[in-house]
């Protein structure tokens, strides 16, 4: 059997087990295991990065934890070309992170295994949390992020995952003449009005859902009359923060524009780097790894995982790419680990909360070039 | 907030500290020698347990000896300086004479900098307005106890202002520049163009000392040498120690020239002693999220780049030596990662810097081949070139600047009675 359908089989026994009812250290060790085959796999395929495994500190070979293998930082996949395991004539679809203006984005490549497994990963886990039912779906977003291109942003890989859970699907928002997208209020009545009844699921990024949704129904005096709505929302809070819009006021707010009670909406975790893996919260607030994943907190200062209780920066383990080296990445994001195991809420294995982008260092020192014409020149290689 | 640092919330205190600093500065005549009888009580004050751990301390204190200032300061402003003394010059006469109230903007990276930077502007006998950091304001607080417990009458202390604000206070940030005869100012590209920008009077002189960046060369019979080379690994650690490589001075990348038996990676394995030894005796105590992202992402985009380059780093983000080739500078992680590039000639590399290169540190064997990259160095704008296991020892002049004469007006006088 090659390397590859070795890897595949381990992929395929972690996804058909229950994804949060896997004995912590069960799950580690198979884990491990397929995590040192899909290392050995890429650094087979991929010289440069054989040179950075072989320099890691541990021999990944040896490693007696997850924790000791060699991960990736998520900034890598900025490079241009993509960092990538498979030939270009087999990549099927290449996400994009939304990157803030002025930085450059991540690029992933997915082959069609990759995607298909992706696509898995997400209906797992979103099945554990609002159950395996079809029903009618309201995309808080533009119809164009519905298009099977092949290059798709994070929005649209966002939207897309939950396709397969929709009988129906209709998008509330339409492109604006200036390129701000505005509510197609007659289309979201007319949705609410035909499925006031039954239950629907709603996706939309945070901010937009506030920002594009419940801002104008509030300013409107509309509310919806949709109690069975299960909304999930990713992508982060921070402008919300900076409009000073706690998870509180936003919840409340959804709520009250939906007609539904606030454990009805779910916030949930991700990037396009970790595809095929979301981080939903429980009832308990908590965040919860599924069987084919694992979530690590790193002491900033010393890169060891933290205790229960302690903060530190993220790294996500997955055992789903194999289109490219995706498997541990250390993300530029901090969280808290709430426990090891024994969430309240019944799932098993590491519970975290999200707490925000790593902040950007203070001190910049007298050494510090950014901003200047040399490092200016450095970055588009002319100096 | 220290009785000594002032938290400042308004202009109305930073224009009545300024107005009471001129007054000062105006009345009260300070020559150089009260300073320097000073400065040698405050060295030996400093040699105190709880300041032993702070980085520069212990420099702090040799710069303030007399030993070291007199030299400056008969070199800067001539002979009878000392005295604040009129000197001949032909039929004219020159003395020194203070600008009034410097203004100082040190930087946050670097612990004893507001105290180095107001002691250039007391040499001169100005009167200082200072900007603490927030990040320094508990270390600046104990150097300057120990200055109001030698400086008995009170010459320097009242000489002395010290201030902490925000710095997004903006309007605080004017009203200082708008106080002062003169402003010295430390630190990276986004503070220094801050700062300079700010409404200064028209007669202010001002100094900035960065943002720039460095480098170290070492030629092929240097670090070839199985016996010697030890020691200056050790050199190279300190240097890239000192001030977590946040200093305009730390070393960002060091240049090997390419020599017949030399192997880099025999090189690298003793630099990484010298660097896990460093890290032994000064380990880091906290670390920015921030910080280790860049470290992190900067040892995988190094290997992921090329996989010619090689790297050697810990599993914590404690060091990082990355080695490749080639003759450019890549931009700097900082965080004690330092890229070494092997190189066919340092004159090719040193022939490409210009004025962001602020010191090059050598270990050259030939003293003719020095000169000759020194003078390489010197013409593409490099202000230092110091031996290794030296960059951070501040001096002057600094950044190419003299650093008490910046703060001092020249004034020539031609009597009128022949």
């Amino acid at each position: 059997m090659s390397a590859l359908a070795e890897i595949e089989q381990g992929i395929e026994r972690l996804l058909t087990r229950p994804p949060y009812g896997v004995d912590p250290q069960q799950r580690h060790d198979a884990l491990l295991a397929l995590l040192k085959k899909e290392l050995a796999y890429a650094c087979d395929l991929n010289p440069r990065f054989r040179n950075y495994v072989e320099s890691w500190p541990i021999d990944f070979r040896a490693a007696d934890k997850i924790a000791e293998l060699p991960y990736v930082p998520v900034g890598v996949f900025k490079a241009n070309p993509p960092l990538a395991l498979v030939e270009v004539d087999l990549v099927k679809r290449t996400l994009t992170s939304s990157s803030t203006t002025g930085q450059v984005p991540s690029r992933i490549v997915l082959d069609a295994a990759t995607a298909r497994r992706m696509a898995r990963g997400v209906v797992t886990i979103i099945r554990d949390f609002i159950g395996p039912a079809r029903r009618p779906y309201l995309v808080i977003d533009t119809p164009e992020n519905l298009i099977a291109q092949a290059e798709l942003g994070a929005r649209g890989a966002a939207i897309q995952a939950l396709g397969s859970f929709a009988t129906e699907v209709v998008c509330c928002l339409r492109p604006g003449e200036d390129g701000d997208s505005g509510l197609d209020l007659d289309k979201l009545l007319a949705f609410a009005a035909k499925w006031k009844h039954d239950e629907v699921l709603v996706y939309g990024f945070t901010h937009v859902i506030w920002t594009r949704l419940v801002q104008p129904l509030q300013s409107r005096g509309v509310a919806l009359d949709l109690p069975n709505v299960r909304l999930l929302h990713s992508g982060g809070w921070k402008r919300l923060e900076q409009q000073a819009v706690t998870r509180e006021v936003f919840a409340r707010g959804v709520a009250s524009i939906f007609g539904c009670s606030a454990d009805r909406i779910i916030d949930y975790y991700g990037m396009v780097e970790n595809v095929g893996v979301i981080y939903p919260d429980c009832d308990h607030g908590n965040k919860h790894v599924p069987a084919f994943a694992e979530i690590i907190v790193r002491n900033p200062l010393t890169l060891a995982p933290v205790e229960a209780g302690q903060q530190g920066l993220i790294q996500v383990c997955s055992v789903l790419p194999t289109s490219f080296p995706g498997f541990l990445l250390l993300t530029e994001d901090m969280a808290e680990v709430i426990a090891y195991d024994e969430c309240p809420c019944g799932r098993r294995g590491t519970s975290f909360r999200f707490a925000g982008r790593a902040p950007k260092a203070e001190v910049r020192g007298c050494g510090n070039l950014e901003n200047t014409r040399y490092q200016q020149g450095q970055r588009i290689g002319v100096a | 907030m220290s009785d000594l640092i002032q938290a400042v919330d308004s202009q109305q205190k930073i224009a009545c500290a300024a107005r009471q600093l001129r007054e000062i500065a105006q009345q009260k005549e300070l020559t150089p020698r009260m300073v320097l009888d000073v400065f040698e009580q405050w060295a030996a004050a400093m040699d105190d347990h709880e300041l032993h751990d702070v980085p520069g301390v212990t420099f702090l204190r040799l710069w303030l000896r007399r030993g070291n200032l007199e030299p400056i300061l008969l070199r800067e402003l001539g002979p009878n300086s000392l005295n604040r003394a009129w000197r001949e010059d032909g039929r004219a006469k020159l003395r020194a004479f203070p600008l009034g109230v410097v203004g100082h903007w040190p930087a946050a990276n670097i612990e004893i900098q507001p105290i180095l930077s107001l002691t250039c502007a007391l040499l001169g006998g100005n009167t200082c307005l200072v900007r603490v950091p927030r990040r320094l304001v508990g270390i600046t607080q104990l150097l300057m106890a120990k200055l109001q417990d030698v400086d008995r009458t009170g010459s320097l202390t009242e000489r002395i202002s010290l201030a902490s604000f925000d710095h997004s206070r903006t309007d605080l940030h004017e009203a200082m520049a708008q106080a002062v005869d003169g402003a010295m100012i430390w630190g990276g590209a986004e503070a220094v163009a801050r700062v300079r920008g700010l409404p200064f009077p028209h007669w202010a002189r001002v100094v900035v000392f960065g943002p720039r960046l460095s480098a170290a060369a070492m030629d092929a019979e240097v670090w070839g040498n199985k016996t010697e080379r030890s020691s200056w690994c050790r050199r190279i650690a300190r240097d890239v120690w000192q001030f977590d490589q946040q200093a305009c001075s730390s070393p960002q990348t060091l240049f090997l020239e390419r020599g017949d038996g030399c192997d880099p990676g025999e090189f690298v394995e003793d630099l990484k002693q010298a660097f896990q030894e460093e890290n032994r005796q000064h380990p880091r105590q906290q670390i920015e999220p921030a910080l280790t992202s860049a470290i992190s992402l900067a040892r995988a985009s190094w290997l992921l780049g090329d996989d010619r380059n090689r790297a050697q780093f810990p599993a914590s983000p404690d060091w990082t030596i990355l080695l490749g080739a080639g003759a450019e500078m890549p931009n700097p992680t900082q965080g004690r990662t330092l890229t070494v590039l092997v190189v066919d000639d340092l004159l090719t590399v040193v022939s490409k810097f210009d004025g962001t290169l602020q010191t090059l540190g050598l270990g050259i064997k030939d003293a003719r081949r020095e000169e000759r990259l020194t003078l390489a160095a010197a013409r593409c704008g490099v202000d230092r070139i110091m031996k290794l296991g030296r960059m951070h020892v501040f001096g002057s002049p600094w950044d190419g600047a003299e650093v008490i004469r910046s703060m001092v007006r020249l004034v020539r006088h031609v009597p009128s009675q022949d």
